[in-house]
C-alpha cells in the first residue's frame, strides 16, 4: 500500500505531492532522499527501493523527473516499482513527453490521472485506453473540439464502459473510418564480446508491437512460421493462453491503439552482424588505440546508425583520435563517441590514435569497454517470422502492415 | 489547457512569498463566488489552478478555504476536481471549515453523473475529520448500493477510509457485512477487489478484539472463497490480480490434487506482462509446493525462464527488483541455475548495486563445469573502471577458489592480479591469496597435490615490497604470510624487522597484532635471525596504547617465559584445512527471507524491521557470525583458525559478545587450552 507519491524535478524540487492515505507523509522525506541522491552523484546510482529512517522509498527516474513513492508497510516490491513505471508511461503518453515544464503546466491533469490510477494506496487501473476515456488528452484536437462544441471540460461525460466489460483493455466499440492494423517486430541484440574476442553471450530480446485501429470487437489470430525458437514469452493480458499453449497461436481481442502484444527472448545466437575489434598497446606513458569495424555476417539489409562509444579511463590525460570514416568526438566527461553511420562497401572503417597517460604511469591497467550501436530495418535478427494474421468479426477488409527492426541493445566489446 | 502564469513556474528561491498573492487570490475568488455570468467558470478555473499550484509548491493557502468552498457551486467537473483536491488537502487541519464542505459534497454524492457521485464520495471520505463521520454513513451506504460500478468501486475503498477515521462507526453501520456480500456477488471485479482489500485490513485489525472478525478473516482463506477468486482471476485488473494472488499464497490446500489444480489454473499468469503479477504467482507456486521436494524443484525449473525474461525486459529498476528475487532463489538452489550463469554476467553500464548482486550469483552457481568460464569473466571485471566492483570480482574469484573447483586455474589468475600494479587489486588479491594460499598449502600438506603452487605464490609474494602495500587488510595479509611461510621465504625475518622498526608509523591495530604474531612465528622457525626483531616487537607491543595489542604482546611474552614449546603449539599449531567459510548470510536467515518472497525485504536484503525474528536469528547465529568474522574480516582469525577456532563453543562466544570484550588474550587462552587438548589426544 503506497502512502504518498511525489514528483521531483532534476534539482530536487517537489513538483507534485499526492497523499494517498490518512497517514500524511511529510515532505521532509524528499529532502532526505535528495541528500542521498546528491551524495551518490545521481539518483540512477541509488537502488529503486531504499529504506529511509521512517519509510520505505520507491524511486524511479525518467527524463530527469524522479517519481518517488513512500510506504511504511510491507508490500510486493514490484507493485510499487511497476506502478511508478506505469505512471511515468501514462504521463509521458498524455503530456507528449516528460519534463519539468510540461508537468508544471499540466499539474491538474497529473492530479486527475493519479486520482484514477490509485485510490487508498492500491493501484486501480493503469490501462491508457481506459484512462483516456475518463480524462481527455490535453492536446490541440481536444482544445479545438472544446471550442467548437462549447464543452470546455476535459472530462468525458460518460464513464468508460470498459470498466464494466469483460474486455477491460478495450473501450467499447470504437469506430474508425479506415480499419488498419500494423504489426512490428522490434528486436534488441544484447551481446558481450570478451577480451579475447570471443562471443560470450548473445541474446535477443524482442517485442511484438501492434498498432490497431479496428472498429467494433475484432478477434485476431497471429501465427509465426517458427515459434519454436522463442525461449520465453510474456503476453499482454488480451492474449488467450490456451491457443498459445496448444498450437503456439496468438489469439486476442486487441486494445485500440498502440500496445505491446508480446515480448520474448531468443537465447544463444551464434553470431553478430558486425564485428568491432579494439586493440590497445601501451608503452612508456602512451597508448596506441585502434578499432576496426566491419560486417561479419550480412543480414541482407543495410546496417545503419553504427556507433561505437567508450569511456576513456580516468588515468588518460589526453587523446588524439581520428577515423577514416564517420566522425569522432570526445566529450568533457571523457566519453569518446565515434559515429560511423552506414558501413561503406569499399573499405572497413577504422579509428586510431594515441592516448597520453598520467605522468608516472607506464602502462594502462584499466581498459575501456566499447559499446556498440546499430540499426537494421526490415530484419528480425532472431529469425522470427510472422506467418499469418487473421481478423474475424470485422465487416470490411482491413489494411494489414508488417515491419521489423533490429537494433543493438546492450552490445559491448571489452578490450 | 493554457499554461499557468509564469510566476508559478519559477521554482524557489524566486518563489512568491505567498502573502500578497494569497490575499489577492482571496479577493478575486470572492468576486467570482456567486457569479453565474458566462465565462465565470473559465475565470474560476484559472484562479483554482493558481491556488492548487501554490499548494503544490508548498505555500499555505488554507486561508482561502471559505472562498474555495463558496466557488465550488458549479457544474464544471474540472473545477470540482480541483476543489476536491484542495479540500482533501486542508480539511484535516481545519476541521471547523471542513464542515462547510460537507453540504456540497453530500449534494454531489447525489448528482446524476456517476463520475461526480464517485469523486464526491471519494473526497468526502478523504476529509478525515473525526467529528464529521456521522455525515459519511448515509452517502457511503447508498454508494455501496449505487447502480454504477464506478461509484461502488469508490465506495468499497471508502469504507476502509471510514474505518481508519472511526472504526466503531464503520462496524456499527454494518459496512463489513455489506462489503462481504458485494465481494462475493458483484459483477465488477474492481469492486470485488476493493472489497477484498478493505475487508482484509478491517478484519485483521478487528481480529484481536472480536472473535467474529477473526472467524471472518479465516473464512477469506476458506476453499469456496479462494476458488471463487481463482475462477474469476482473469477478469481482474492486473493490480487486483496481485491482491488475489497474495491471498492465495496464504491458502493451505487440503491435498496434492488441489495444489496441482491451483497451479494449472495459474500457470499462464507466469507469462503476464506485469512483473508484479508474475512474482505474486511465483510466490504462490513456491508456497504451495514447499513440502513437496520434487515438485518444488520442478517449480524452480518452471519459473526460471519467466524470471530471466523479466530481468532482461523492463526498466533498470524493475530488473533490479526481479534480480533480487532471483538472487534469493539462486542462493537457495545454486545447482538449478548453474547452466544459466551467463545471465549473471555484468553489463558495462549497469548500476553497481546490480553488478554486486550478479557477482554474488556468479560465485554461487560456480561448479566443475563452468568455473573456468566464470573465473575468466570475473577476471575481466578486475580491470573495470568501477573500483568497488573490481574488488568484489577479485573477492569472488577467491571465494570460488575456496569451493575447490579447478584450483590450478584460479591460483594462476590470482597470481596474475598480484602482478598488476594497482593498489586495490593487490589488496584484494593478497587477502584472497592468503586464504587461498593457506588452503593450497594445506591441501599440499594433506594430499601433496599442489606443491608447485605454494612455491609460485611464495615467489610472487616475496617480490611485493611491504612499502607498496598501503591498505591495512592487505598489509595484515602480507605480514601473516611472511610469518606463516617464513621457512620458505628467504628474507622474511628482515622484511618483518623493517616493519617492526616502523612500528610507530603503523596506524592500524590489526596490522600491529599481525605483526606480533608473525614475528613470533618467524622466531620459532628461524630463531637466530629473528631474535632482534622479536625483542623490538614485544617491547613496542607492551608500550602500545591499544589494549589488544598490549595484551597480546604481554601474553606472548609470558608464554615464551613459561615454555617455548607451548608457545610453539599455540602459535604454530598443526594445520587444518580452512574448508568452509560461513557465508555472509546464514542459511536460516535465507529461509526466513524466503518466506518473505515478494516483499520489500528481499529487495534490500534485510528482514522486516518490525519482525521479532531478527533478535532470535541473531542470537542463534551469533556463533556463526563471529566465527565468520574472524577468518574473514580480520585475518587474525586465520592464524587461529588454523588451530581450532572454527569450532568455538557457543557459550564462550555468547559470553564474549555480551560483555563486549575484544581482548585477544581470551582467544589465545582458549587456543592454549585447545592446544593442550589436542596434545593429550
Amino acid at each position: 500500500m503506497l502512502q504518498c507519491i511525489f514528483l521531483l524535478s532534476d534539482s530536487g524540487e517537489v513538483m507534485l505531492e499526492k497523499q494517498l492515505t490518512g497517514h500524511r507523509v511529510d515532505r521532509s522525506i524528499c529532502d532526505w532522499f535528495w541528500e542521498q541522491t546528491v551524495s551518490q552523484a545521481d539518483s540512477t546510482k541509488l537502488p529503486p527501493v531504499i529504506a529511509s529512517p521512517t519509510h520505505y522509498i520507491f524511486q524511479i527516474t525518467r527524463e530527469g523527473i524522479t517519481f518517488l513513492a513512500c510506504t511504511q508497510v510491507e508490500m510486493p516490491p514490484l507493485m510499487g516499482i511497476e506502478f511508478l513505471c506505469r505512471v511515468a508511461d501514462v504521463l509521458s503518453d498524455y503530456l507528449g513527453g516528460l519534463n519539468e515544464d510540461v508537468i508544471k503546466d499540466n499539474f491538474v491533469i497529473v492530479y486527475e490521472l493519479l486520482d484514477e490510477m490509485i485510490d487508498n494506496g492500491f493501484p486501480l487501473t493503469t490501462e491508457p485506453n481506459i484512462l483516456r476515456e475518463m480524462i481527455a488528452l490535453p492536446n490541440i484536437v481536444s482544445k479545438v473540439l472544446g471550442v467548437v462544441t462549447g464543452n470546455s471540460s476535459n472530462v468525458s461525460n460518460t464513464l468508460p464502459g470498459a470498466t464494466a466489460s469483460c474486455v477491460p483493455w478495450r473501450s467499447t466499440e470504437p469506430k474508425h473510418a479506415n480499419n488498419e492494423v500494423y504489426v512490428d517486430l522490434l528486436e534488441e541484440m544484447d551481446a558481450v564480446i570478451n577480451r579475447d574476442g570471443i562471443l560470450v553471450k548473445c541474446e535477443i530480446y524482442g517485442e511484438v508491437e501492434v498498432n490497431s485501429h479496428l472498429s467494433g470487437l475484432p478477434d485476431l489470430t497471429l501465427s509465426f512460421a517458427n515459434p519454436s525458437i522463442l525461449n520465453d514469452v510474456r503476453f499482454h493480458p488480451c492474449v488467450r493462453f490456451r491457443p498459445w499453449e496448444s498450437n503456439n497461436i496468438l489469439s486476442f481481442v486487441p486494445p485500440d491503439g498502440q500496445f505491446k502484444l508480446m515480448s520474448y527472448r531468443v537465447k544463444k545466437l551464434r553470431s553478430t552482424p558486425i564485428y568491432v575489434k579494439p586493440q590497445l598497446t601501451s608503452d612508456a606513458g602512451t597508448c596506441r588505440l585502434s578499432v576496426l569495424v566491419g560486417i561479419r555476417s550480412d543480414p541482407g539489409k543495410t546496417i545503419d546508425s553504427v556507433t561505437v562509444q567508450f569511456q576513456l579511463p580516468p588515468c588518460i590525460l589526453s587523446a588524439n583520435l581520428s577515423s577514416n570514416h564517420g566522425t569522432v568526438s570526445i566529450l568533457a566527461n571523457k566519453t569518446c563517441s565515434w559515429s560511423i553511420g552506414r558501413i561503406p562497401k569499399d573499405k572497413a572503417p577504422s579509428l586510431s590514435g594515441t592516448l597520453t597517460l598520467e605522468t608516472g604511469m607506464e602502462r594502462l591497467h584499466v581498459f575501456p569497454t566499447f559499446q556498440v550501436g546499430f540499426r537494421i530495418m526490415g530484419v528480425a535478427l532472431s529469425g522470427l517470422q510472422i506467418d499469418t494474421l487473421d481478423i474475424k468479426n470485422l465487416p470490411s477488409r482491413p489494411y494489414k502492415g508488417f515491419r521489423a527492426l533490429t537494433q543493438a541493445g546492450q552490445y559491448e566489446v571489452r578490450s | 489547457m493554457a499554461p499557468p502564469a509564469q510566476s508559478q513556474r519559477s521554482p524557489s528561491p524566486s518563489q512568491p512569498s505567498g502573502k500578497g498573492e494569497v490575499s489577492d487570490l482571496k479577493l478575486q475568488l470572492r468576486q467570482h463566488a456567486g457569479s453565474r455570468a458566462p465565462g465565470a467558470d473559465d475565470a474560476k478555473r484559472e484562479l483554482f489552478k493558481k491556488v492548487i499550484s501554490y499548494m503544490t509548491i508548498g505555500i499555505d493557502v488554507s486561508s482561502l478555504f471559505g472562498e474555495m468552498v463558496m466557488c465550488s457551486v458549479t457544474s464544471d467537473i474540472v473545477l470540482k476536481k480541483m476543489c476536491y483536491l484542495y479540500v482533501g488537502n486542508y480539511a484535516k487541519g481545519n476541521p471547523d471549515l471542513a464542515l462547510l464542505t460537507i453540504n456540497f459534497l453530500q449534494k454531489d454524492c447525489k448528482d446524476e453523473d456517476p463520475m461526480i457521485r464517485g469523486l464526491a464520495l471519494r473526497s468526502l471520505c478523504s476529509l478525515r475529520v473525526a467529528n464529521l463521520v456521522e455525515y459519511l454513513v448515509g452517502p457511503l451506504g447508498s454508494g455501496l448500493k449505487d447502480s454504477n460500478s464506478y461509484v461502488r468501486t469508490v465506495a468499497a475503498s471508502a469504507v476502509l477510509k471510514l474505518y481508519h477515521i472511526s472504526a466503531s462507526t464503520c462496524v456499527d453501520a454494518d459496512f463489513p457485512a455489506i462489503l462481504k456480500h458485494l465481494m462475493l456477488n458483484d459483477q465488477d471485479t474492481q469492486v470485488v477487489a476493493n472489497c477484498l482489500s478493505s475487508l482484509q485490513e478491517i478484519w485483521s485489525s478487528e481480529a484481536s478484539t472480536s472473535e467474529e472478525a477473526s472467524r471472518e478473516r479465516e473464512a477469506l482463506l476458506s476453499k469456496p472463497v479462494i476458488y471463487y477468486f481463482l475462477n474469476r482471476i482473469k477478469e481482474f485488473s492486473e493490480w487486483a490480480q496481485c491482491l488475489v494472488l497474495e491471498l492465495v499464497a496464504n491458502y493451505v490446500p487440503s491435498d496434492n490434487s488441489e495444489i496441482f489444480d491451483i497451479m494449472n489454473l495459474l500457470e499462464d499468469r507466469l507469462q503476464h506482462a506485469n512483473g508484479a503479477v508474475v512474482l505474486a504467482t511465483i510466490k504462490v507456486f513456491l508456497q504451495l509446493t514447499l513440502s513437496m521436494a520434487d515438485v518444488h524443484q520442478q517449480v524452480y525449473e518452471r519459473i526460471k525462464a519467466p524470471l530471466l525474461t523479466l530481468v532482461s525486459s523492463g526498466s533498470q529498476e524493475q530488473s533490479y527488483a526481479v534480480l533480487s528475487h532471483l538472487h534469493l532463489l539462486v542462493m537457495r538452489a545454486p545447482i538449478l541455475f548453474s547452466s544459466d550463469y551467463k545471465h549473471f554476467y555484468c553489463q558495462y553500464n549497469e548500476p553497481s548495486y546490480v553488478k554486486k548482486l550478479k557477482l554474488e550469483m556468479l560465485t554461487a552457481v560456480a561448479n566443475e563445469s563452468n568455473t573456468y568460464e566464470i573465473v575468466t569473466e570475473l577476471c575481466e571485471y578486475a580491470a573495470n573502471v568501477d573500483i568497488p566492483i573490481a574488488r568484489e570480482s577479485i573477492r569472488a574469484v577467491g571465494k570460488i577458489a575456496l569451493q575447490q573447483y579447478d584450483v590450478n586455474a584460479i591460483v594462476d589468475r590470482l597470481l596474475q592480479f598480484l602482478e598488476m600494479e594497482k593498489d586495490y587489486v593487490t589488496a584484494e588479491t593478497l587477502i584472497d591469496t592468503s586464504l587461498e594460499f593457506s588452503h593450497v598449502v594445506l591441501v599440499k600438506d594433506l594430499l601433496r597435490k599442489y606443491p608447485q603452487w605454494s612455491h609460485d605464490c611464495i615467489a610472487v609474494v616475496g617480490n611485493i615490497s611491504s612499502k607498496n602495500v598501503q591498505e591495512p587488510k592487505a598489509k595484515a595479509a602480507l605480514i601473516w604470510m611472511l610469518g606463516e611461510y617464513s621457512q620458505d621465504m628467504h628474507d622474511a625475518p628482515y622484511v618483518l624487522e623493517s616493519v617492526v622498526d616502523n612500528w610507530d608509523d603503523e596506524h592500524s591495530a590489526e596490522v600491529r597484532l599481525h605483526l606480533l604474531t608473525a614475528v613470533l612465528k618467524c622466531f620459532l622457525k628461524r630463531p637466530p635471525e629473528t631474535q632482534k626483531a622479536l625483542g623490538a616487537a614485544l617491547a613496542a607491543g607492551l608500550a602500545d596504547f591499544h589494549q589488544d595489542v598490549h595484551d597480546r604482546a604481554l601474553f606472548y611474552y609470558r608464554l615464551l617465559q613459561y615454555n617455548v614449546s607451548v608457545a610453539e603449539r599455540v602459535v604454530n599449531p598443526p594445520k587444518q584445512a580452512v574448508s568452509v567459510f560461513a557465508d555472509t548470510q546464514s542459511s536460516e536467515v535465507k529461509d526466513r527471507i524466503f518466506d518473505e518472497f515478494n516483499s520489500l525485504s528481499v529487495v534490500y536484503q534485510k528482514l522486516p524491521p518490525a519482525s521479532n525474528v531478527i533478535s532470535s536469528v541473531i542470537t542463534s547465529h551469533l556463533s556463526a557470525q563471529l566465527v565468520m568474522e574472524f577468518p574473514y574480516k580480520s585475518l587474525g582469525g586465520v592464524i587461529f583458525s588454523q588451530g581450532c577456532i572454527l569450532s568455538w563453543p557457543c557459550a564462550f562466544v555468547g559470553k564474549k559478545s555480551k560483555e563486549g570484550m575484544e581482548s585477544s588474550s581470551f582467544v589465545l587462552i582458549l587456543d592454549l587450552i585447545k592446544g593442550e587438548k589436542s596434545e593429550s589426544l
